[in-house]
């Protein structure tokens, strides 16, 4: 085709997907609805086992959790697990991410997060070289080289993401934090 | 109750039209441009497809992995090439490969542009397996050809970003290009977020700087160096 005699109107860079809040929905009907993912199921199983009965979740991509909406609680101050998906969060400068855990941590000292490995230290500005060499080890030393009045547990599995363990429907690295 | 899935492989994915092309689009973002400027008057790009087009040379422009064919109206002597066999149904004028390698076999050293933009098939993967795709590019280039590069750092696979500086990574990427395939570095521009508190005490939690292109960009001259970037 010959170059347009339409007119060029030029934008700022923009973003040109309105599907996150259903990331997780789409990457479902990729397989017909039929699987469930096992970071979900391990998230259910941790709240039931654990005999958790009010839940305040902060989400952004919906995960659909399969349990009783009676034990979740919009009051954040009134709740004995702040479980964390939304990974806006993972978007934090590092320091901001600390500053916020120890936020949620004064509302209730029991907290579940999802971080998204490939978003920590989005502004380049918290290098350590004193962490280990591997990236997923570093994550779980600098949650607890920061948070040294907390216990916090690494609940995730090990693994190179390639893009292919569905991150963006719910983040990879989970850390259970509890205020010693 | 379910079965479980933690990887895309551990069980077999729908296989139609429908999922192909919206798997498709999840991963091209500029398909959305050319659904919006095909059916209107008006043309609307970005400020990086325009640094693009205020910089090519004359003669053969290939777009690999972009859905390039939102550039088609502005660029003349447009070849565009993808991996998904679906594009072929909307735009018929691509060329569909499986291997980069094709992309030489198939058209000759015939570019004087070559550009990628963001493509979601060349990142999900270290950069040494970046540097194998580029590899292949430089293949259906002619001496000269300009070749704009351009992904995100967040998509990049198998780096310790709590440990590596990320300016210098990426930087030291395109230096590495340079030295090895006889792309000279034109231009590049390389940014990440910043970060400021506002007014109540919180962070923003967006991204960095231009996921729809990346923000990790470069021009390189293929065996020259007589171009100056505007």
């Amino acid at each position: 085709m010959d170059p347009t005699s339409k007119k060029i109107k030029i934008v700022k860079p923009f973003a040109l997907y309105k599907w996150a809040k259903n990331f997780k929905r789409i990457q479902d009907r990729f397989y017909g609805n039929q699987y469930k993912l096992r970071r979900i199921q391990q998230i259910e199983d941790f709240i039931t086992l654990n005999n958790f009965n009010k839940v305040h979740h902060i989400e952004e991509v919906r995960i659909d959790l399969e349990l009783s909406p009676k034990i979740f609680t919009n009051n954040i101050s009134d709740t004995d697990l702040i479980l964390v998906t939304h990974q806006g969060y993972s978007r934090y400068p590092c320091i901001g991410i600390i500053e916020q855990i120890q936020e949620w941590l004064k509302s209730c000292p029991k907290l579940y997060i999802c971080l998204n490995r490939h978003y920590l230290n989005i502004d380049n500005s918290n290098l350590d070289m004193d962490l280990p060499d591997d990236f997923q080890k570093a994550i779980t030393s600098w949650l607890q080289k920061s948070l040294k009045d907390c216990v916090v547990m690494d609940l995730s599995r090990n693994y190179v993401d390639y893009g292919q363990h569905f991150t963006w429907s719910l983040p990879d690295r989970h850390y259970y934090i509890v205020k010693k | 109750m379910k079965k479980l899935i933690e990887h895309f492989s551990d069980y077999p994915m729908v296989e139609n039209d429908q999922h192909n092309y919206t798997r498709y689009r999840m991963g091209r973002l500029k398909h959305q441009l050319w659904l919006h400027n095909r059916k209107r008057d008006e043309i609307i790009l970005d400020t990086h497809d325009k640094f693009i087009l205020d910089n090519l040379k004359p003669g053969n422009t290939c777009v690999f992995g972009s859905a390039g064919y939102y550039f088609e109206e502005v660029i003349p002597n447009l070849t565009v090439i993808e991996q998904w066999p679906i594009v072929k149904k909307f735009y018929p004028k691509a060329q569909i490969i499986e291997d980069r390698c094709e992309i030489a076999e198939t058209n000759g050293r015939m570019f004087d542009n070559f550009v990628v933009v963001n493509n979601r098939g060349d990142i999900w993967t270290e950069l040494s397996v970046v540097e194998k795709h580029i590899a292949n590019y430089v293949q259906s280039m002619k001496p000269g050809c300009l070749f704009f590069y351009s992904f995100r750092d967040t998509q990049i696979v198998n780096w310790n970003r709590l440990k590596v500086n990320h300016k210098e990574y990426f930087h030291n990427f395109g230096l590495h290009i340079e030295k090895t395939y006889n792309l000279n570095l034109l231009w590049h521009d390389i940014r990440f977020a910043t970060k400021q508190k506002d007014g109540a005490g919180n962070y923003d939690i967006w991204e960095n700087p231009d996921t729809t292109n990346g923000n990790i960009k470069f021009v390189f001259e293929y065996k020259s160096k007589t171009k100056n970037i505007n």
